[in-house]
Parts: C-alpha cells; structure tokens; sequence
C-alpha cells in the first residue's frame, strides 16, 4: 500500500473534526466549546474538499464557520453566565455513550459491505483519483442549474425562499424583547435595556 | 447547454391551491404593517379570507369540480398533485381557520395580539400542506422545516412569560435533534436508491428487494431514521417528551392549532414516504413491509403510555397533550397498515378520515380549555371545569361532546375515525395491535369522562370567557363532530376516492 | 486534483504562520527590560477589572441572526450567477421569485424596526 499525500490530509483532516468534536462534548467552558466547534466544521469542510466537493467546501466555510458559529458565540455571550465556567451537569453521558456506540456500529455493519460491492475492495485505495472523474467539472454550474431546472430543485428553492422569510419573521420577534414589552402595558419596561435578554422573564 | 422548461411542463396550476395561500400570507405580512396596533382584527379578517381562498380552492378540487392542472404531477414530480393531497389540504386549512378563530380574543386578553402571529400560522398551514404533497424527500424536508420553525416562534409568542419561551426552546432544540434524524434518514435512503425522488424510490425499491441484503439494511435503516424526524413531529411514543411541556406552556390557541396541524402534516409526511414510496419494500416475499412490525409497535407503544399517563394528570393542558400523543397511536395503527400489499390506499383513507375528525374534535376541546382559561394563563387545571354545566350550559355540552368523541364513542366524529383505523388495521392481520387500541380506548374514557363528571356532578364557579369568535369556533367544532359521527357517509364517500399517486 | 487546493493550503499556513510569527517577533527582536509598570495591561492607564468576555446586548444577536439569513440567501445566488446567462429569463423568472419573498421579508423588517439599533 503506498502512503498519497491524500492520506496524509485525510488523517489531519479527521484527526482535527474528531478531536474537535469530543472536545466540544467534554470541555466545561462553553465559550471554549464554541470555538473547538468552529474547529470541527472546518475539518469537515476539509473532508468535503477531499471527497471533491469544492462547492460544499466552500459554503461549510461561509455558512457554518462564518455565520452559524459565530451566532453560537453570540448566543453564549448574551447568557448572564457567559464568565463562569459551567460544569457538564450531564449524569447520562455514560447511556449516551452506549447508545452512540450501538449506532455506529449498527451504520458501520451496513455500510462496510457496501464498500465491497462498490469495488472499493482495499480500503487503502487511492480514493480522490478514480471518483473525480465522475465528479461535474464545475460542481458550481452544476449546482446553479439544478436550483432552477424543473426536474430538480426548483420547488424545494423556493419553499427554502419562504422557509427564510418565515424564520426572518421569528428573527424580529424573537429577539426584539422590547417592542413586545412596550405593547404588553401591564409589563414595566426594562431598567437596564443593554441586559435586555432576560429581563422579559424576570417579569413574572 | 440549459434547457429551458415551459409553464405547462412545471405545471404550476397544479400547486394553485397551497401557492395562492403563499401569496396571500405574504401580502397580509405586507398589509399588516399599515394595520395600526388597536385594530388588528382587520389582520385576522385578512388571514380568514386568504385561508378561505385557499379552502375554497381545494374543496373544488377535492370535490372534482376543478382539477387544476393537467395531471397529478407539477415540478416533475416533485409536486403531488392528487385527491390525498387535496383532502390534506382541506384539514389543514379548517384547522387554520378554526385557529385563527380562537386566537383572536385570546390573544388580545393575554397583551399579544400582534399581526405576525397569523401570518406564521399561515406559513405553517402552507408547510402541512407542502408534507402532504411532497413529492421528494427534499420537498418533505424543506416542507417539514416551513411547518417547524413558525411553530416553536408560536409556542414563544406569549414572550414576557417563562412558560411560554421554555416551552418554546425545548420545541425548538427537540425539534432541530429530531430534524437532523430526518435528514440522516433522507442520506440513507438516497444512498440505497441513488434518488430522493419518492416515485424514482418506488421503482428502484423493486432492484433493492431482489437484490442483495446491503442496500436493504441501508434502506431500512433510512426508513427508519425518517420515522425518528416524523414521528417526533407527530408525538409518538420514543420521542413523545416535549409534548406535555410544549403543550402546557404554549399559548392555548397555539397548542389548538399545532396539535393537530403538526400532526397532519407528520401523518400525511409519513403516508408520503412509507405508504406510498416503499410499500413493496419487504425482506422476505410474501410478507408485508419490512417497516410495518416497527411502526405498529411503536403505535401500541404510544397508545399504551398516551392513555396511561393522561389517567393522572390535574392540568386539563397536560392532559389533552397525553390524549395527543394516544392518538397519535392510533393514527399509526393506520400507517402500520399500510405495508400490507394492497392496503396502501385504505390506510391512507382511514388517516384522513381520523384526521378530519381529530381536527374538529381536538381544536373544539382547546377552545373550551381557552374559555375557561385566566389572562395570566393559570386556570387550567382538571379543577376548573367544575360546575361549568350550570353557568355556561352550551360550553358544558360542547366539551362533553368533544370528550366523548375523543374517547371513540359511536354518533361522535371520533368514533368514525376509530373505526376505519380499526378496519385498516384489521386487514392488515394487526389483531394484537387492534385488541392494544381497543383496550386503550376503554381506559381513556375514565379520564376524559372525568372531565364531564367535574362539569356536572361537582359544584363550581365555572367561569368562562366566550367572545363570538371563540363562540364560533366552538360551534363549528361542536357541529363538525357531530356531522361526521351521525352522517359519516359524506366524508366516508369523499374518502373513498382518495389514492396515493403510485401506492398499492 | 489535491494540488488544486495547494493556494488554499498555502493561505492557511500563511495566516496561521503569521499570528504566531507577529506573536513572538517582537519578543524574539525587540529589547526585553519589563518592569512591574510596564507589564500592565495599560501602561499609566486605569487597571482593568472584570473578565474580557462580557454580556453583550441582545442587539447584536439581532444583526447576526439577520447575517445568517442573508449570507445563506447569498449562497443561493452564487451558483446562480455564475451561470445566468444559460439560464436566460426563465432563470431570471425563478431568482427573482425567491428574491421577491426574501424582499417581502425583508420590507418588513425594515419597517418593523428591525434595522434600528436603538
């Protein structure tokens, strides 16, 4: 078996997303956690880039590290306890594991014989080469075209068009606490509205 | 090079009916902007009236008046376009409807009236009706989404209370859990048939039954990672935790609606998926479907703890949340039918059959919690429906008319729909299942008889709060119940034409 | 195929290379004589109390929640525009069906107040 350089970056790769992803798990800063997130989704976004899906790549990039992570990182920050270190309280970890376990070995039992019948009979095998050649030359237009064409994603494009618009809605609802209270006339208004967060459930 | 398709190869008049109703929530977020804050009844007049454009739109086409489009198909099959969808559509637009009913007085006594709401529950009712027409997993997952997200908003809609945003966060943190099932399942199932195209699954699953055991373990896991995302949604039992919290903390009219518009949309999802993608799909020939034996355990399972634990609840909205969660078992008992050869399509109508009954029946039962329900949302205890029988007679009678429709007793909607559940499940050789539904049923009559015992046999105050709309609703609700259990032929007649698009 | 990636790989050394060096360069180059004053997070300033990491108002969740929305709108738009001329006006058509509910949402947040910071 020779040792491809594809090797090398798929161990870092899936070194980086498992590490990561237990750490995410096991810290008790949830700060911290956060960020070793922000770790994990990018060795996933090295994976895809390995599995020749550029494109996927690319957005795992912009949506999940650029936007969602750091809305985790917001979202932490706006909690009162953004400073203490939180214990894992979790007493079931230990079920948790359990059933973790069972699932992937209940996936590995069907997809390892998979491999066999895909041709795929050395698990060492240059894996990149041979599929790239069944891989679009530009996954890009590929994709482009398969959001408008009539057989393909037109239709799931568009309820995702309402699908946003209907979460824009919840977004503005949501998080504007004081336009609810300042309606709401039997609820005196924050004091301090820079904490506004939580002062909407200190109200009762 | 591209090829551009013309409107009638997307066959857009097809989606009419759920697209007029997109369009018309988005003028009414539009048009709510210019309702001024003390008259946002004119925004519920215009939810009443895009809903009613949409109904009337399905009725005629459930009716055969008008089939719009040619065809069952738009988008390539993307879009299903048949009278399973048309009476899908049907349900979850009277719900709605009945929805916005309750919620209007409602929300102006608990200090929220605001314009979004209705324009979120319409997108949700867009959502149902989407599930109920998927004809792709990626339209039953986009679709799942659209009907998710305005509901955990909803549930949060009564901000400045904890119950409220509580309920409202386990919802949503439940929900994305379950939603990732779903799309774990959606991988699989693409992975085995190399399509998510329901009609292209349908035909390879013939490939993967002759085939080798491989694709057949990753379809059946895929299956069944998908029931995990549905039957989340649907309030079965393994993953039936959030109900009662959600239940208990969401606004009432909120929990009127959602119960059973998640639950439409979940059922309709899984009659899509199973029903009508994978019928034929069994492990041994000759036997039926290799996700039948899972499903109606899982049925007997959540009729089992549904009715057990609802015997001792005290929160009248805790209770129906287990009352939910029982019929939903029963309602799986019908999908669980479904996998023997041929009964695709007598399962599916004895689904809509249950729904429709469940739809007037379940909202009429929160109405009646609304009324009696206090400003602050206290008052909603088992407790406070005693001595309603003599102050508010009406509102006694139609709450132990709906009580003894969900318990199933015959000349009620509930004991129509029990009935064709029954007789699906019946002919599925499902006897132990059945004998499980059977016995259930006996035991929830104590707990929703209780209910009329406390109304009239124990002495109260019995106060209630009845605006006409919420008046309205309740009659309407009262009536349905008592049409479909007294004259059950004309939705029985109606069912009877209802197929899914490739089932059997 | 890998070596396609050789620019992006190259960045990623770069930029990571580059935190470090400018972390420890002036340590490595510049003259090292602290004193207890010269140690202070602000030299002759005001001590500082209290952690880094503070609560922050719910305002910018706000903005982020809305960045995610739009960044995921823009993602759509990507491939799209790559190829937009293939797809003529019947591409035209559908963007600008999913950009008119976007737009729709996004005129109500605009006129809700969304937008504002106070």
């Amino acid at each position: 078996m020779d040792i491809t350089i594809q090797h090398g970056v798929f161990v870092i790769f899936t070194l980086v997303t498992l590490g990561s992803a237990l750490l995410v798990v096991t810290v008790r800063n949830l700060f911290h956690a956060a960020l070793y997130l922000m770790l994990c989704l990018f060795g996933v976004a090295g994976l895809f880039a390995l599995l020749t899906a550029p494109l996927l790549a690319g957005f795992q990039v912009v949506i999940y590290i650029g936007a969602i992570a750091i809305l985790i990182i917001f979202a932490i920050m706006l909690t009162p306890q953004v400073t203490r270190v939180i214990k894992t309280t979790n007493a079931q970890w230990p079920v948790a594991i359990v059933v973790a376990v069972l699932f992937f070995v209940m996936i590995l039992s069907v997809v390892s014989p998979l491999m066999d019948e895909l041709g795929v009979d050395d698990w060492n095998a240059d894996f990149t080469q041979e599929d790239a050649d069944r891989v679009p030359d530009s996954t890009l237009t590929d994709f482009g075209e398969s959001l408008v064409s009539r057989d393909r994603f037109v239709l799931p494009f568009e309820i995702a068009s309402i699908m946003l618009m209907a979460a824009l809605i919840g977004a503005v609802l949501v998080v504007s606490p004081d336009a609810i209270l300042r309606r709401d006339e039997s609820q005196p208004p924050p004091s301090d509205t820079s904490v506004s967060a939580d002062t909407g459930a200190s109200g009762d | 090079m591209f090829e551009v398709p013309s409107l009638s190869d997307l066959n857009i008049a097809a989606t009419l009916p759920v697209m007029s109703l997109v369009l018309g929530t988005c003028i009414l977020l539009l048009a709510d902007l210019f309702v001024p804050q003390e008259r946002k009844q004119l925004t519920a007049w215009l939810a009443v009236a895009g809903l009613g454009v949409s109904l009337a739109l399905s009725l005629l086409s459930l009716g055969d008046v008008t089939r719009f489009g040619d065809g069952d198909e738009a988008f390539a099959g993307m879009f299903v376009a048949d009278t399973f969808t048309d009476a899908v559509n049907v349900i979850a637009l009277v719900t709605a409807l009945l929805g916005v009913m309750v919620a209007y007085n409602y929300l102006e006594r608990t200090g929220t009236q605001r314009g979004e709401y209705y324009v979120l529950l319409l997108f949700t009712t867009a959502g149902v009706m989407f599930m109920g027409a998927a004809g792709d997993l990626v339209v039953v997952f986009v679709a799942l989404e659209l009907l998710s997200i305005p509901l955990y908003i909803l549930s949060g809609f009564r901000r400045p209370q904890e119950a409220s945003e509580e309920s409202a966060m386990k919802y949503f943190l439940l929900g994305a859990f379950a939603s990732g099932f779903l799309v774990y399942g959606i991988a699989l199932i693409y992975g085995a048939t190399g399509t998510t195209g329901l009609h292209d699954i349908w035909i390879a699953v013939d490939d993967i039954v002759a085939g080798d055991a491989t694709s057949q373990y990753l379809l059946l896991i895929g299956a069944g990672l998908m029931l995990v995302g549905l039957g989340f949604k649907v309030a079965a039992v393994p993953f039936h935790m959030w109900t009662p919290d959600v239940y208990q903390g969401a606004p009432t009219s909120v929990v009127a609606y959602m119960s059973v518009a998640a639950k439409v949309g979940g059922f309709a999802a899984l009659l899509r998926v199973l029903a009508a993608g994978m019928p034929h799909f069994v492990l041994d020939a000759g036997a039926p479907a290799a996700w039948q034996d899972t499903v109606w355990l899982v049925a007997v399972l959540t009729m089992l703890l549904g009715n057990l634990v609802a015997i001792v609840q005290n929160d009248l909205k805790r209770l129906l949340a287990y009352s939910s969660i029982a019929h939903a078992g029963y309602v799986l008992l019908a999908v669980a039918a479904a996998g023997s050869a041929g009964l695709a399509d007598e399962s599916a109508q004895a689904v809509v059959i249950y729904m429709m009954a469940y739809a007037f029946t379940n909202v009429g039962a929160f109405s009646v919690v609304i009324a009696v329900e206090k400003d602050d949302a206290s008052n909603t205890g088992v407790t406070s429906m005693r001595g309603l029988a003599r102050s508010q007679p009406w509102l006694a009678a139609a709450m132990a008319l709906f009580m003894l429709s969900l318990t199933g007793i015959p000349l009620t909607a509930g004991f129509v729909g029990k009935w064709f559940v029954f007789k699906a499940a019946i002919s599925a050789d499902l006897f132990f299942a059945v004998v499980v539904g059977a016995v259930t049923s006996l035991i929830s009559a104590y707990y929703y008889l209780r209910i009329v015992w406390y109304m009239y046999f124990e002495e109260g105050d019995g106060e209630a709060v009845i605006p006409w709309p919420l008046a309205a609703a309740i009659s309407i609700a009262a009536v349905g119940t008592l049409f479909l259990g007294v004259m059950p032929y004309l939705l029985t007649d109606m069912a009877r034409e209802i197929t899914l698009a490739f089932g059997g | 195929m890998l070596s396609d990636y050789a620019p992006a790989a190259a960045l990623l050394i770069l930029a990571v290379g580059m935190s470090f060096v400018i972390l420890f360069m002036s340590r490595l180059l510049g003259p090292y004589r602290p004193t207890a004053r010269k140690l202070a997070p602000y030299e002759s300033g005001m001590q500082p109390y209290g952690p880094a990491i503070r609560r922050i108002p719910v305002k910018f969740y706000r903005v982020a929640v809305l960045f995610i929305l739009f960044d995921i709108e823009i993602i759509f738009f990507l491939p799209w525009a790559v190829i937009f001329r293939d797809l003529g006006v019947y591409g035209l058509v559908v963007m600008g069906m999913f950009f008119f509910i976007l737009a729709v949402g996004f005129l109500y947040e605009w006129k809700v107040g969304g937008l504002e910071w106070e």
